[in-house]
């Protein structure tokens, strides 16, 4: 039996099903739970409607809710992406004293529990006099998104050649001309995957939200606050749209991703 | 005759830490010669070639460039481009891209730099249609001459080359170097090359350096390389060889302690007195009496080896193996563990230093 013969196996299938049905059914019930038009949440639903929908895209709340939360990720992104590129080339690229040491010492704050950083962050704050707002919220999500955005962006820089870099200084390109022309470009597929995560680990992010943003709300801190109290069938619509809205940026991503290197080689093809 | 020398090496020293890595070359390379550069891995070789390319500076020495020393000149003002051991071709771009880079970074315009892409492409026989072909779906081949056609476009004074062959199989890269020695007729370039296959070398060289442990050991053309090593080490580094650890007696004769043996002597340099005998396989046949030769040792048929065109056996004479090749058409018919005697004559043979 070889092994495509053993892919094809009735079980092979069926397990498959199990995992996607376990994985993804949470997140249809919340669907489910937001077409209902009743104001409180009952299960199965009885009367449907979409009137917790358009309710919540007709309030300003939301609308600043979006805001904020959009603010932090974009924000931490830029910032995340740059700080991460330079760490993740003192990561994989350069052989240097203390690269051990950096290396244990970028990947601790992944494991350190949100909550408890969150909190040491904000003493901090209060420590320094700041004024909380989604400006530090973005501080403190790169305490923690940066070292991620770090490895994934260093998973691409330990395969590439250092040699391309040599070549193209070899052919007579600057340091800045080297940069833009092959290391940027080669790395970009990495890049783009950092920024991908930076964006949505930040659109999701609850602990650290919670202890940094202030006056100023984001998504999970508000859906948080009306699951602890003051449910309606406006927080599943909001979580659903939340939800959406990153598979949908993650899917376009993909998409561009595949778009772009189909376009480069037809360009090339046009030109011939 | 410093005019004709494009690049001269003096006493070119580079330290690691505590490692020297090349320990006081000195060379001189012709305008337009195909220079080759073997020696094992560790030799130096590859480092002695960064700083001829501008990757890495002399610890001590200088190197200078038809006259003018450029030790401490970078890379990307260097009129030399390399072919790396990896190729280096940019991944994320086509063919045509990868041979244009160099004219790119010139601010050569398009049309130009297209025509000067499909010429060299046309040269080194790459279909034009590749031209906007993604290097990555290139064959190895396909992709060496990538490489090559992208240093070509810099128009260097002198290429460099990593062996670019090694990881390519053995019938592809025996055809490569000859069309590499066909492109430096063609261009007229000068070319460095280094690699661990004398073979290689041979093939393609007009001269050979020989390095081993940071230093290098003997220069010449592939002719006096191979038949006249000026070392053990030079002359076991061209393939099999049969050495014999001698010392002169006072005879006149070549006195071996193992085996326990006399030799009629080559012709010897002025003042040795011990170093080891030379004796090429080929040099070596089978005798029936020991008359025939003018050394004979006597010893056991151990093994045989078809090499292709030819057959190598081995003899066994006490501890240490005499290996003796003959053409596969004059087989030797002795069978496995046969006493047999071997002999070559002195002209044959030769003797060479540690």
């Amino acid at each position: 039996m070889g092994a495509g013969a053993r892919w094809r196996h009735p079980l092979v299938w069926a397990w498959a099903a199990t995992v996607l049905v376990f994985m993804y059914v949470p997140a249809l019930c919340l669907l489910l739970a937001s077409l209902t038009s009743s104001r409180y949440f009952i299960f199965p639903i009885t009367k449907w409607g979409v009137a917790w929908w358009e309710k919540t895209f007709d309030s300003l709340e939301i609308h600043a809710l979006f805001r904020t939360s959009i603010s932090v990720a974009l924000c931490l992104t830029v910032v995340a992406v740059v700080i991460a590129f330079c760490g993740a080339l003192a990561f994989a690229r350069y052989q240097w004293r203390g690269r051990t040491l950096f290396q244990r010492l970028v990947l601790l704050p992944i494991f350190f529990p949100q909550s408890v950083l969150g909190l040491a962050l904000l003493l901090w704050f209060s420590a320094l006099g700041l004024d909380l707002s989604w400006r530090t919220a973005v501080f403190a999500h790169l305490v923690w998104i940066a070292p991620v955005v770090t490895l994934v962006i260093a998973i691409q820089v330990y395969s590439f050649d250092p040699a391309l870099e040599e070549a193209a200084f070899d052919l007579g390109a600057s340091r800045w001309q080297v940069f833009r022309e092959v290391t940027l470009p080669v790395l970009f597929p990495g890049v783009f995957s950092g920024a991908l995560f930076a964006f949505l680990l930040s659109w999701g992010n609850f602990p650290l939200s919670l202890f940094s943003t202030g006056a100023d709300t984001t998504i999970p801190e508000y859906l948080y606050a009306k699951m602890v109290a003051g449910y309606t069938p406006g927080v599943p619509v909001l979580g659903t749209v939340s939800t959406v809205g990153a598979a949908v940026l993650l899917l376009v991503g993909y998409l561009l991703i595949r778009l772009g290197r189909r376009s480069r080689r037809d360009d090339a093809v046009e030109r011939t | 005759m410093s005019q004709t020398h494009i690049l001269r090496l003096d006493s070119v020293v580079k330290r690691f830490g505590g490692l020297t890595a090349v320990n006081g070359v000195s060379l001189a390379i012709a305008e337009g010669e195909f220079f080759t550069i073997v020696g094992p891995s560790g030799s130096g070789k590859t480092t002695l070639l960064r700083m001829l390319a501008g990757m890495d500076t002399p610890s001590s020495g200088d190197i200078l460039l038809r006259g003018e020393r450029i030790n401490d000149m970078p890379a990307n003002q260097r009129p030399t481009c390399m072919v790396f051991q990896s190729l280096a071709l940019f991944p994320h771009r086509t063919v045509g891209q990868n041979i244009e880079f160099a004219l790119k970074i010139r601010g050569v315009d398009a049309a130009t730099r297209k025509a000067r892409a499909l010429e060299l492409m046309a040269q080194l026989r790459l279909p034009a249609d590749y031209y906007g072909k993604s290097v990555t779906k290139c064959s190895g081949g396909e992709r060496q001459r990538v490489a090559l056609a992208r240093s070509l476009a810099y128009d260097p004074a002198i290429l460099f080359f990593d062996e670019p062959l090694s990881a390519i199989d053995y019938k592809l890269r025996k055809t490569l170097e000859k069309e590499l020695k066909d492109i430096h007729r063609e261009t007229g370039k000068t070319f460095v090359y280094i690699t661990h296959s004398l073979e290689e070398a041979m093939v393609m060289s007009d001269r050979i350096g020989v390095m081993c442990a940071g230093e290098m050991v003997q220069v010449g053309t592939p002719d006096e390389i191979y038949t006249a090593p000026r070392t053990r080490f030079v002359s076991e580094f061209m393939g099999d060889v049969n050495v014999v650890p001698v010392r002169l007696g006072p005879d006149g004769r070549l006195h071996s302690d193992d085996p326990p043996s006399v030799f009629k002597a080559p012709t010897l340099p002025e003042g040795f007195a011990r170093g080891h005998l030379v004796v090429r396989p080929e040099s070596m046949r089978f005798v029936e009496r020991a008359e025939q030769a003018d050394n004979h040792v006597a010893g056991r048929l151990y093994n045989e080896y078809a090499l292709g065109s030819r057959i190598q056996y081995q003899v066994r004479v006490g501890e240490r193996v005499f290996i003796v090749e003959r053409l596969r058409q004059q087989a030797f018919a002795g069978r496995l563990d046969d006493a047999v005697l071997i002999g070559w004559d002195a002209a044959n043979s030769l003797v060479v230093g540690d």
